[in-house]
């Protein structure tokens, strides 16, 4: 998808953010999606691929702005900074005006469709994106390559630095957690992709396979092609108009398919080629019945058909699936599989949710931790001008002594090893707080 | 030594068996992973054992109960394993590694004493080893064709009456090639088993060892399988009907191990 109106974009290299500032950042996420936002809004906002990584310079000129990444499908815009420490949790961002910008799009059409996260809810955010747990289709696998796309694209514009390549590295792991660990994404939820689910799961590899299309339809065509990318090798196609056999002919034929026509008065002969037969005609008779089940079996020895039924009323008859080796899926059943690979994927989402939970506070405590670093230097620093300054001064009062040397020395480390000590006690109380959750 | 090596081999057909269930039935990875390597171990220490009680016996056939039972576990895993390993299907260790590992429990834990005549030639042993693995493949087939009946039900059911058997990962036609596979296999052994057989009894007790109904009915046995082998060929035979005729051939099979076992006459080790 494009947007309405493109914006501006300067091919100016921003400057990498290697050298970011030690003043302290707040992670903000905004962003709209299928469940927030209509089709009409979400496609005002897309991003074509080739343009994201301009889109990031953009943002990165942003005031205010650290790092970026933007990730844009056709369900969903999201932005990731790191920005600014914003005063508190009040304190409005700037990035919906960056939209309305880039975008020219009014605060009016925009804000209320927008989502705002912050800090860990941000990365909460992320983590459920990239597991494809806040998709329209819980668990199809292609957001998290477009969640790396857009990783790539900023990593190009140079918007990526040490919180968001950390963030994003965890959040890869994470969605590779929930693949492997959950099932969420191993059922089929389309219509096509439940038709070659089921034709693998009685012929197995279908390579060489033959596939019959009886009648013209978008669904059937769309399974007839996933049937191809799966390996199936010959199409033949029947249908009342000659003319129009041809031109779906025509359309599937390449360089790994071939094709053949059959003439409509010779359907029911010559249907026994096919292993799979895709039907989607709009008759208002069944084109085949139980005995021509049976016929076609005898024909081909036993040797098992699919028949997937699309039209409606149905060119199947349903009794032909009790024909041994005779397989009939109608639109209903395939919706049903559909349905239950659904509720699957729903069961499995819950415990990818505990799965996200878990990463999120485990990187909560690894923030913390790191948060608690400026603090034990700045501890260690203070105690050791201390312990210099009380050095230089003891060590002048007992000039006049004529100290040896090794009695020098012996004082110097009388006094790291007691500032040491000391301090140890504090180290750890600071490390445990940061990493403790929060009382409050 | 022996047993003991059988005694871990039984242990790693359990541990094959029971992981075998999920790897199966629910398409869990792992546990295939855990289910593949403990059959081989399995098979490896099973050999290893078999190999052992065989020397220190003093002979190199089994000619007792549980050395044929072992022996018959032995070669039925490793057709499954040859299966695995052609067509990647694991469903039929549903049915393999827990009989496999009820046939050496029954050798490891329960030894046989029979006494036998005291054949020493190398053609006995292969007589014994062909008829077995004949009737290994046979099994096979017929689990293969079970397994197929089941798939075929559960995809026409679709998604109401037979969901809860869960889903077998090996699609149809990979169970029938496995079907009709094993026969083919099976048959070349059947007929080797059967040609040395008579040439030993033809060797050792002359023509009148023909008459005997039982080593009729193993040529029976023998016709059976020919013609199973011609009707799943020639008619594509598969699912129910597939399975009653391989129950047939397996049951007429069973006879002919029955009848040799309590035969006063054929008492070498033809199982």
């Amino acid at each position: 998808m494009k947007p309405a109106m493109k914006p501006e974009i300067q091919l100016v290299k921003s400057e990498a953010p290697e050298a970011q500032p030690s003043t302290p950042a707040t992670l903000v996420l905004i962003g709209i999606n299928h469940t927030t936002a209509p089709i009409e809004v979400r496609e005002r906002l897309a991003i074509a691929p080739s343009d994201l990584a301009h889109a990031t310079r953009t943002l990165l000129r942003h005031p205010g702005i650290r790092e970026g990444l933007i990730v844009s499908t056709c369900n969903r815009i999201e932005i990731l900074t790191t920005q600014e420490a914003l005063a508190d949790a009040t304190t409005p961002s700037t990035l919906p005006r960056f939209l309305e910008e880039f975008f020219n799009v009014p605060a009016s059409t925009l804000t209320p469709h927008l989502y705002e996260f912050r800090e860990l809810d941000a990365v909460r955010h992320l983590f459920r994106v990239a597991s494809s747990l806040d998709s329209m289709v819980v668990g199809e696998p292609q957001i998290l390559g477009q969640v790396k796309e857009s990783y790539a694209a900023a990593r190009e514009a140079g918007a990526v630095s040490t919180t968001l390549e950390g963030l994003l590295q965890r959040a890869f792991t994470v969605a590779k957690r929930v693949r492997t660990e959950t099932e969420i994404g191993s059922s089929s939820v389309s219509i096509a992709s439940i038709a070659v689910d089921l034709a693998r799961k009685i012929f197995g590899a279908l390579t060489g396979k033959t596939i019959l299309l009886v009648g013209a339809g978008k669904m059937s065509e769309l399974a007839a092609r996933h049937l191809i990318q799966h390996g199936a090798a010959n199409i033949l196609v029947a249908n009342r108009t000659q003319s129009r056999a041809e031109h779906i002919a025509a359309e599937f034929l390449s360089s790994n398919c071939t094709t053949a026509i059959i003439p409509w008065d010779q359907l029911h002969e010559q249907a026994g080629r096919a292993d799979i037969v895709i039907t989607s005609t709009g008759s208002p008779e069944k084109i085949f019945l139980r005995t021509h089940g049976q016929q076609l079996l005898h024909r081909r020895r036993n040797r098992p058909m699919f028949f997937i039924d699309i039209a409606v009323p149905r060119d199947v008859d349903p009794a032909m699936n009790e024909v041994e080796g005779c397989f009939v899926y109608d639109i209903d059943d395939l919706q049903q599989v559909a349905q239950a690979n659904l509720a699957d994927r729903s069961r499995e989402a819950a415990e990818a949710e505990a799965i996200v939970a878990l990463e999120v506070e485990k990187y909560q405590k690894r923030l913390s931790a790191r948060d608690a670093v400026p603090a034990i230097l700045a501890l260690q620093q203070s105690a050791e001008s201390i312990r210099e300054a009380e050095l230089a001064r003891t060590l002048t009062k007992l000039a006049s002594s004529g100290l040896t040397p090794a009695q020098q020395t012996a004082i110097e480390s009388l006094t790291r090893s007691l500032t040491a000590k000391l301090l140890h006690p504090q180290l750890v109380a600071l490390r445990k707080s940061a990493t403790a959750p929060d009382e409050d | 030594m022996s047993l003991l090596w059988l005694k871990l081999a039984v242990l790693l057909y359990g541990v094959a068996a029971l992981a075998v269930l999920p790897a199966a039935l629910y398409d869990r990875p792992n546990w295939r992973h855990l289910a593949i390597p403990a059959t081989v171990a399995a098979a490896f220490f099973h050999f290893v054992s078999l190999a052992e009680m065989l020397v220190a016996a003093h002979h190199r056939l089994p000619v007792e109960t549980h050395e044929l039972q072992s022996l018959f576990a032995l070669l039925l895993t490793l057709v499954f394993l040859v299966i695995y390993a052609r067509f990647r299907a694991i469903a039929l260790g549903i049915f393999v590694l827990p009989l496999a590992f009820l046939l050496g429990i029954l050798a490891a834990f329960r030894p046989g004493h029979e006494e036998l005549l005291p054949l020493r030639t190398g053609w006995i042993y292969l007589h014994i080893t062909l008829l077995l693995a004949a009737y290994a493949a046979l099994l096979v087939s017929l689990l293969a064709s079970v397994l197929y009946l089941i798939q075929e039900r559960r995809l026409k059911s679709k998604a109401s009456v037979l969901n809860w058997i869960p889903a077998l990962g090996t699609p149809l036609e990979v169970l029938d090639q496995i079907a009709l596979k094993s026969l083919l296999f099976g048959l070349p052994c059947m007929t080797g088993g059967l040609l040395i057989g008579s040439w030993i009894a033809q060797q050792t007790m002359g023509a009148q060892y023909f008459l005997d109904p039982k080593i009729l009915l193993a040529f029976a046995m023998w016709v059976a399988y020919c013609i199973m082998i011609f009707i799943r060929r020639h008619s594509g035979l598969r699912g129910r009907r597939a399975v009653y005729l391989s129950s047939f051939v397996f049951l007429v099979v069973l006879t002919v191990w029955a009848a040799n076992q309590f035969s006063a006459v054929h008492r070498f080790p033809t199982p």
